[in-house]
């Protein structure tokens, strides 16, 4: 516009400040309880890494700098530590994105009692991941548990699920996915049924395969809520340790303690509040590094659209 | 148009997708119906070989879990009544907060761009990446001193600050969904931001909300790590409470069974009554293409 | 106002003050005490409950068993708060948390019923003082429990099974006095095509159940955790007869049910409730119910009794096994120190502590002897032989992290994925690394044992002492 009339002028200063007032109104509360909940823990936790530090022995405590740091890093196990995580980490998110996305799909038609069975399905993330790490451990019991049970009935041998590290990994990935497939398909369902049927409707009459519509409208439209379903689990998982010491307790040997483990155990079992934080902080580097480039990722799939 | 290979394709599809969600709901309930089935059964009837399904119900572990008939003396069960008051409150306070927080700051994060956003962004992203343990102790420290140990108002910050991450980037996500010609015309006709966003835009979202408010109800009320450290005695809530399982006989799994699907009811409950918002879903492009 | 308002206003206003302070004087003390969620802690809540001072309440603040249990004492500590007042921990923990209880000495001096002599002192030395042999108490006997062994008296008593044994073995099937006897017993035992098996034993690797067990054979076998005086690891934890028990317990897994590499306490009640095994190592403390024909399947074919010891390598006689059971133990930051000592000079009476032992394991001397509680079971009389033969870990503060990493080694060898030289060996570097960034000096000596437990616990050395 060359010449905005004064009213016209009006009318958008009056728009700039509500927008500046709505945008201050709407984060502070956010903004107030996190910076509160968060400032003191973190901080703490970034300045006692440096110290030798046990929160029960607190008479001993003396800065070492880099000492916790050096220390942790130069373990071989830490790295066999971060391996496990990611490969469990990996198995984890690829299945649920994908059985979710798949399930999520067939979803979103109406059908007669979709919302009993979409109530139902949802069920796994309701429990209490205490009551999940004692069910699975209580079903991969390979005596008395009843998946040995029916893998024996159909003449396949008994597998030791929590006895042997490798075993373990899968059955640890399968009760996460069990309970956390239900996020995923959750959120999947809606952004699939926000695709107006308009848009299907013109495709089939373009004559496009269900591949087509799913791969090419599908996917696209509904990619920046299902990058945020990612994300979401991503960090979720590296999380995750509740369910390995309800299974293997990180056995055997250490090889199937997740470096989120490693963290509880520093910091709760053996109390060296300093090191754990260290740890802690290793961790929060790495995974601010891989969100930082799933985010960014994730702005150029929703700038596109 | 149709060839009959297409639709022998098709139809082998078709089955093919029948039998694998076929699958997956096996694989989804049958563990669930498993810890149904557990919960009645008697120690003996649980290790029992070949497994059974048919067996006395044995009710010893919802006693446990109510502190009522055999185990009314159970020191355990002694305030189960307060911890679910708690929880309840706890939770419903905790989800409300942290869904309205989330919604508001997920809307002006989708609409406008100012300084800082990203940032934003991610710092309430980040809150969610460190496992609580790694920090308990700070926390336990900092309530100890400012008094909100073992207190439900403690609990409820907790419950809000463990989930505003996660229903801000929810919302966002689905605010994004709205097209922005739903407030610009509103603009433009003379109504105010906070009308446009009231009364147009939230609406639209309300598959959002329910879907935001069911993850956060869960997260909220399944808390265990900071509600086990930060409380002792008045602000115990439920999951705490009963997932205490050991005794004479080595773990007490009728309890644990009992207790896991006393825990899930309210949740079912809950996610029951906003099924229909849950399926409401988003509504990408009902003006056209953004 | 008039005057006869103002009157009764006054004399009101006067009631409510009366009142208050009534009930001011009768303001209710709580207790708090923090333990896992079991019987033992319903035993103590129901005794607690006929506390005759009302104007105390005792209120339980339960936990699940696990790390859960750990972590709270061991959090509320390190803040220095006093939201429970005592606590029942783990008496290896007593290292750890002594820092922050009360010395229980001062209670023994000032009050006029708590003295030391109430408790055997082995039971007081083992549930509460710090350091060893100091004479410092930092908490009382509130659980005592010991590693035993349970077995199926039914399989032993067979004549046809003790002309079998008789036949292959040459000698009587008996229950065994070493561990080199229960091999024999255990392979004869173990038939997996009828579903038994010889030998139930733990190798979990959660908390402290492969030690509890691989402890047991590497002490009766003649070898040490470390030197407590030196600090040396390397050499007593890895050293020949320290490898030697705990090969013997690797190898004995051989006897066990599939799959009980990896078994804790549960695992094994439930084996032994099923009647799965012949033998079992299991603590004393479930052998209430493992006699339970409600739980127990086999309750009635039941027998309990005291582990096995072993004949080393140098050809003596040793029988050590782990002991358990809870210490119990006082905030010092809590701020009601005067009528917790009451409540304490209540509580560990001979009436309070026989209705205890009724249901779980006191450690009071008075009713320990008497009569009625050796008789009051099948398991009593061999509880009281047992706590001559206990052993312990590590009484130093590092305990959990020393305990973590013997713990991975033991797992990994029973698991079979190291060799038990190669895990022990492990085991002893790393320990030896704990120590010394815990600011412990390590005296290293010429030369180690081969045999490093040389003062042989009051059994006997030549030959084996029996016992059962």
């Amino acid at each position: 516009m060359t010449n905005p009339s004064h009213a016209e002028h009006q009318m958008q200063m009056k728009r700039q400040s509500s927008g500046r007032l709505m945008i201050f109104g709407f984060l502070s509360p956010s903004l107030v309880i996190l910076l509160f909940m968060v400032l003191y823990p973190f901080l703490s936790l970034v300045y006692y890494s440096f110290y030798n530090f046990s929160a029960l022995r607190q008479g001993a405590m003396k800065p070492v700098g880099l000492g916790n740091y050096r220390f942790l890093l130069s373990d071989h196990q830490l790295w066999e530590r971060f391996i496990f995580t990611g490969k469990f980490v990996f198995i984890c998110v690829a299945l649920q994105m994908l059985i979710g996305i798949f399930v999520g799909y067939q979803l979103q038609k109406n059908f007669r009692g979709r919302d009993v069975v979409f109530t139902l399905l949802m069920m796994p993330m309701m429990l209490s991941p205490i009551v999940v790490g004692f069910l699975w451990r209580y079903m991969l019991n390979s005596e008395w548990g009843i998946v040995n049970f029916l893998l024996s009935s159909v003449g396949l041998p008994k597998i030791d699920w929590l006895g042997q590290a490798n075993a373990a990994l899968w059955a640890a990935a399968a009760a996460d996915t069990w309970m956390w497939t239900p996020f995923i398909i959750l959120l999947a369902t809606a952004a699939f049924r926000g695709i107006p049927e308009t848009i299907h409707e013109a495709a089939e009459v373009d004559g496009a395969s269900p591949a087509y519509k799913f791969f090419r409208i599908t996917l696209p439209i509904s990619a920046p809520v299902l990058f945020i379903a990612l994300i979401l689990r991503l960090i979720d998982s590296f999380k995750q340790y509740d369910l390995f010491i309800a299974l293997t307790g990180g056995g055997p040997g250490s090889s199937t303690e997740t470096v989120s483990f490693a963290v509880a155990k520093t910091a709760f079992s053996y109390f060296y509040t300093g090191e754990a934080s260290a740890l802690a902080v290793i961790l929060l580097v790495i995974i601010i590094g891989l969100s930082m480039i799933l985010v960014r990722h994730l702005t150029h799939i929703s700038q596109r659209f | 148009m149709n060839s009959s290979r297409t639709s022998a394709f098709d139809h082998a599809g078709r089955w093919l997708i029948f039998a694998l969600l076929a699958i997956y709901t096996l694989y989804n309930i049958g563990p669930v119906f498993w810890l149904l089935l557990s919960s009645f059964k008697s120690r003996l009837d649980l290790f029992a070989m070949p497994p059974k399904l048919f067996f006395t119900p044995d009710l010893s572990g919802y006693e446990s879990v109510f502190g009522v008939g055999a185990a009314a003396n159970n020191a355990s069960s002694v305030g189960v009544l307060d911890s679910l008051i708690n929880s309840i409150i706890v939770s419903v306070s905790g989800t409300s907060l942290a869904v309205i927080f989330g919604t508001l700051a997920g809307y002006v994060c989708s609409r406008f761009n100012f300084v800082g956003k990203s940032d934003f962004m991610f710092f309430v992203l980040s809150t969610r990446m460190l496992p609580p343990v790694a920090v308990l102790v700070f926390y336990h420290m900092m309530f100890a001193r400012l008094g909100l140990a073992d207190t439900r108002f403690g609990l409820i910050l907790v419950s809000i600050f463990a989930n505003v991450g996660l229903a801000t980037w929810i919302m966002k996500g689905f605010f994004d969904g709205v097209p922005r010609e739903v407030e610009q015309i509103a603009l433009v006709n003379g109504y105010s931001r906070m009308y446009a966003f009231t009364r147009l835009v939230l609406p639209m979202v309300k598959g959002g909300i329910a879907a935001t408010a069911g993850f956060c109800f869960i997260f909220a009320w399944n808390e265990f790590a900071f509600s086990s450290i930060l409380t002792t005695t008045q602000a115990k809530t439920l999951p705490v409470k009963i997932s205490a399982a050991s005794g004479a006989t080595g773990l007490e799994w009728t309890q644990i069974c009992a207790a896991g699907v006393v825990l899930i009811i309210p949740v079912l409950v809950f996610f029951y009554l906003i099924r229909k918002h849950l399926l409401m879903g988003m509504t990408f492009g009902v003006l056209g293409r953004r | 106002m008039n005057l006869r308002t103002r009157m009764r206003l006054a004399v009101s206003s006067l009631a409510l003050c009366a009142g208050f302070a009534a009930s001011a004087a009768q303001a209710e003390t709580t207790l708090t005490f923090v333990w896992h969620a079991g019987t033992c802690a319903d035993a103590l809540m129901d005794i607690a409950k006929d506390y005759p001072d009302k104007s105390v309440k005792i209120v339980p603040a339960l936990v699940p068993y696990g790390p859960q249990w750990h972590d709270k004492i061991a959090s509320e500590f390190a803040i220095q708060g006093d939201a429970f007042d005592f606590a029942m921990w783990d008496s290896q923990s007593t290292a750890e948390f002594a820092a922050h209880a009360v010395k229980i000495n001062e209670i023994f001096d000032k009050s006029d019923y708590l003295k030391p002599d109430l408790f055997p002192p082995a039971s007081l030395s083992r549930y509460g003082e710090y350091p060893d042999g100091s004479g410092e108490f930092f908490g009382l006997p509130a659980n005592q429990d010991a590693y035993g062994l349970t077995y199926r008296k039914d399989l032993f008593e067979d004549p046809k099974e003790k002309e079998a044994f008789k036949a292959k073995y040459g000698r009587e099937l008996a229950v065994p006095q070493t561990y080199q006897e229960a091999r024999d017993v255990a392979e004869f035992f173990t038939r997996p095509d009828q579903g038994l098996y010889g030998w139930a034993q733990m190798g979990g690797r959660d908390y402290d159940f492969a030690t509890t067990a691989s402890n047991s054979f590497l002490w009766s076998f003649g070898g040490e955790l470390y030197n407590p005086e030196t600090f040396e690891v390397k050499g007593y934890l890895d050293s020949p007869a320290s490898i030697d028990g705990v090969q013997f317990y690797v190898d004995m897994f051989k006897y066990g049910p599939p799959g009980s590499t990896n078994w804790g306490f549960d695992e094994v009640n439930t084996a032994i409730q099923q009647g799965q095994v012949a033998m079992a190592m299991q603590w004393f403390y479930f052998n209430g119910s493992n006699a339970d024909p409600n739980v127990s399947k086999f309750a009635d074919k039941l027998a309990f009794g005291v582990l096995p010891g072993a004949i080393g390598r140098d050809g003596k006689f040793r029988r050590q096994f782990s002991v358990g059971g809870q210490g119990m133990g006082i905030n010092k930051y809590s701020k009601k120190l005067p009528e917790l000592t009451k409540f304490m000079e209540w509580y560990f009476q001979p009436e309070q502590q026989k209705r205890y032992a009724a249901v779980c394991q006191t450690g009071l001397k008075a009713v320990l002897e008497s009569p009625e509680w050796q008789n009051l079971n099948s398991y009593n009389r061999q509880f009281s032989q047992a706590l001559a033969y206990l052993n312990d870990y590590w009484h130093l503060p590092e305990y959990p992290v020393l305990l973590d990493e013997l713990q991975q080694e033991i797992s990994a060898a029973a698991a079979g994925t190291k060799s038990v030289q190669q895990a022990l060996s492990d085991a002893a570097e790393k320990h030896e690394r704990t120590l010394q960034r815990a600011g412990y000096e390590i005296k290293r000596g010429e030369s180690t044992p081969e045999v490093p437990d040389q003062v042989i616990s009051p059994v006997g050395q030549d030959e084996v002492v029996p016992v059962n």
